[in-house]
């Protein structure tokens, strides 16, 4: 279970206090106008951004103290999610090895995850080679070779069109299933994802204004 | 028909046309002329100089590119370092000072009569002269071209999109694997980009290594075409050692031209985010090595001309300073104009050939012209023009004239590269609106293109003023004793060893110099449009 607690963040002429419950293996839609704090919620969780206050656990472990690379999740951006002059496959590499020293072993594993977004054979490939949505679908496989339990999106597929973006949060839903994954994912289009969240979170001025139960 | 009819527009651009071309032949045949029947070139020496030229231009440029990557990614990796505004100013203020003050800034440090002496000789160590020659060349080099690869380096590191340094913490990078992974890729993208254009300008190198290079041993080909004219009379040589130049800078930019750089994936995502790297021990250690040898190179003689100029104040108020500077604004302003109403007229011309589509593939042919006069060595410009008038007239009675217009003729590309843009995108704005209006001729440049061009015709006229208030070879050729600019006389109290004179003059050109190219940056957005 996520739990964020009266979580307070003061940026310049921004301040926001969270609270939010994910039960373990849940799909979060946060919803909200923008400017309302939804990215400072998802990089706040993920220790991008230093909290004033509060607490913040998953699986009742805490989390603040803890680095961004030692939290147990993966954080994928709306954009600039792959180095433009690596291969898709050693994009997805980084996250098995970050300095890139990769065993014939961990190969086979970046190519199963590019397999498992749809990506089969497209490893050798640049990111400019690759559509918007193809480009996502790496970010998503280098997430499912971290194997972290707790998945973070921010806004992943506001720049697809809406057939694409029905068809990545199917995708999103498929591998948390498999995986057992708890899952929170910034939207601004709610309806794409009614069909599979758990719950929905609107995320308004800095507070999380109302937590729907869709399917709990 | 509109089209048909001869636009303000065309004459002023064909005129403009005619007289650079003109005069770029004009020279070419006065050079040609003199030379008389091809003379006998003595060909081991055009190789040798040739070779030299090579030497110290790669070398330089090497040293540029490792001192402003190591500059650069120190700066990245501490963008909240307290020294840090001063020390990009200093960078910008390196590298727009004009060749003259930054030899009298070398000159001031390492010269005999420099610091480092002084030191040296305090703690009993001998140096002996080390500076004239390649020393002095690769110093004086690196102290604007350093700064320079510095800034271009940065620019590409600090467009590095923030997610994805949030992506290399997210993943745990080492700061290793940073460099490695995210600043290497980078920095091997923009070096070819720098590195050649940092080559060009080292190969054509004119006044550093005639200052610094302390003697024939240690000449580029535009060092020799100097010394063939001036000492020997010789215009034969000259002419075969321009041609030489020239075919070398063609095929340089061809080069160049391949070495094509991929755009940067633009765009900034979400706020910035500090660097993972900015707090590890091995980079710290690296960055202040970095610092220091950045310092050492390009700051103490930059900072040495404020130093010891302000002191030697009081003598900017002898005659003969007045006198020069004098002269030099009744040069610099004028060329500065003639430069910005070329540019003006070419870009019409250029944009009326394209966007009325009487001849796109025309519509180049400003941008040809311009670009043939930065092919062209200076003094090979200026030794042609010579060799012309003295056809008709004593050439030293028009010696201001011919250094106002090869001044303006240096400066045009610059100021060409400004306002064409802003032109041809005012022409696809408001082009077919003012032809429906009938808004033509100056009414036009007034009415429709002045709110876009306005901005970067200034910064280019700046631009222009401060190349020519800084020039010192076409100066000294016609000036030839009696027209003595600011740098002319800062050249001569240098070689006389009049240091603290030296001082003032250098202060005060540095001083007009970072003002102009100020104002140009203010007016015009990036400092680097300066540099093709």
């Amino acid at each position: 279970m996520l739990i964020v607690s009266e979580l307070a963040v003061e940026m310049q002429g921004f301040s926001a206090r969270y609270d939010l419950a994910v039960p373990r293996g849940a799909l979060c839609a946060v919803v909200g106008p923008s400017g309302g704090g939804k990215t400072t919620l998802l990089h706040a969780i993920a220790g991008f951004v230093q909290p004033a206050s509060g607490t913040l656990s998953f699986d009742g472990r805490d989390l603040l103290p803890l680095g961004p690379a030692d939290r147990p999740l993966t954080l994928v951006f709306q954009e600039h999610n792959l180095f433009p002059h690596l291969t898709a496959a050693d994009n997805v590499g980084l996250g098995i090895h970050p300095g890139l020293r990769l065993t014939a072993a961990d190969r086979a594993r970046v190519d199963a995850g590019l397999a498992r977004v749809g990506l089969e054979g497209l490893g050798p490939r640049r990111p400019n080679q690759l559509s918007g949505g193809q480009r996502q679908r790496v970010a998503l496989a280098r997430a499912l070779v971290r194997d972290r339990p707790l998945l973070l999106l921010d806004e992943p597929f506001s720049a697809l069109d809406q057939d694409l973006r029905r068809e990545m949060i199917a995708l999103v839903d498929d591998v948390r299933r498999e995986r057992g994954l708890t899952v929170v994912m910034s939207i601004h289009t709610p309806e794409d994802a009614a069909a599979v969240a758990d719950l929905i979170a609107e995320v308004r001025d800095g507070r999380v204004t109302s937590l729907v139960p869709l399917r709990l | 028909m509109a089209a048909l009819r001869l636009a303000p527009s065309a004459l002023a651009g064909g005129a403009a046309l005619v007289l650079v071309g003109g005069v770029v032949t004009i020279a070419a045949v006065g050079l040609v002329s003199a030379a008389g029947s091809l003379p006998a070139v003595p060909w081991a020496y055009v190789r040798g100089i040739l070779a030299f030229t090579v030497l110290q231009a790669s070398l330089s440029t090497a040293i540029s590119l490792v001192l402003g990557a190591s500059l650069a990614l120190a700066l990245a990796r501490r963008p909240a370092f307290p020294g840090r505004g001063a020390v990009l100013a200093l960078l910008d203020l390196a590298f727009v000072l004009p060749p003259v003050v930054v030899i009298f800034g070398v000159v001031a440090v390492y010269g005999n009569a420099g610091y480092v002496r002084d030191i040296s000789d305090a703690v009993g160590l001998s140096t002996g002269r080390w500076l004239y020659g390649l020393p002095g060349i690769l110093i004086g080099h690196a102290v604007f071209n350093a700064p320079f690869c510095a800034r271009v380096f940065l620019a590409a590191l600090e467009a590095v999109p923030g997610e994805h340094f949030r992506l290399a913490e997210q993943l745990g990078m080492k700061p290793g694997a940073i460099f490695r992974l995210i600043d290497r890729p980078l920095l091997l993208r923009e070096a070819p980009g720098a590195g050649g254009l940092v080559f060009l300008l080292c190969f054509t190198s004119f006044p550093i290594v005639l200052a610094l290079g302390g003697g024939p041993g240690a000449a580029t080909l535009e060092v020799a075409i100097f010394e063939a004219i001036m000492s020997e009379a010789d215009f034969g040589r000259a002419a075969v050692l321009a041609s030489v130049q020239i075919l070398c800078c063609l095929a340089l930019v061809g080069v160049a031209a391949t070495l094509e750089r991929r755009p940067a994936e633009g765009g900034e995502g979400g706020w910035r985010q500090p660097r993972p790297d900015r707090a590890a021990a091995l980079p710290r250690a690296i960055d202040t090595i970095a610092g220091l040898a950045g310092l050492a190179v390009v700051a103490i003689p930059v900072a040495a001309v404020a130093v010891s100029g302000v002191p030697a104040l009081p003598r900017l108020l002898d005659r003969e300073v007045l006198d020069a500077a004098v002269t030099s604004a009744v040069i610099a302003l004028p060329a500065a104009l003639l430069a910005s109403v070329l540019a003006l007229s070419l870009a019409a011309f250029s944009r009326h050939l394209k966007l009325n589509r009487l001849a796109p593939r025309w519509a180049l042919l400003p941008r040809l012209a311009a670009f043939a006069i930065l092919l062209v060595p200076p003094i090979a410009l200026a030794a042609g023009l010579f060799v012309a008038a003295r056809a008709v007239t004593n050439p030293f009675a028009l010696g201001a004239p011919l250094i106002v217009l090869v001044n303006g003729l240096i400066a045009l590309p610059f100021v060409l590269r400004r306002v064409e843009p802003p032109m041809m995108l005012a022409g696809e704005r408001w082009g077919r609106l003012a032809d429906g209006l009938g808004i033509g001729g100056l009414a036009r440049l007034r009415i429709v293109d002045a709110p876009l061009v306005r901005a970067p015709l200034a910064a280019g006229f700046a631009t222009a003023l401060a190349l020519s208030f800084g020039d010192l070879g076409v100066a000294a050729f016609f000036g030839s004793g009696r027209l003595v600019t600011l740098p002319v006389l800062l050249y001569q109290r240098l070689g006389s060893y009049r240091l603290d004179e030296a001082a003032a003059i250098a202060l005060l050109i540095g001083v007009v110099t970072f003002a102009a190219f100020l104002l140009a940056r203010r007016l015009g957005g990036g400092l680097y449009a300066d540099r093709l």
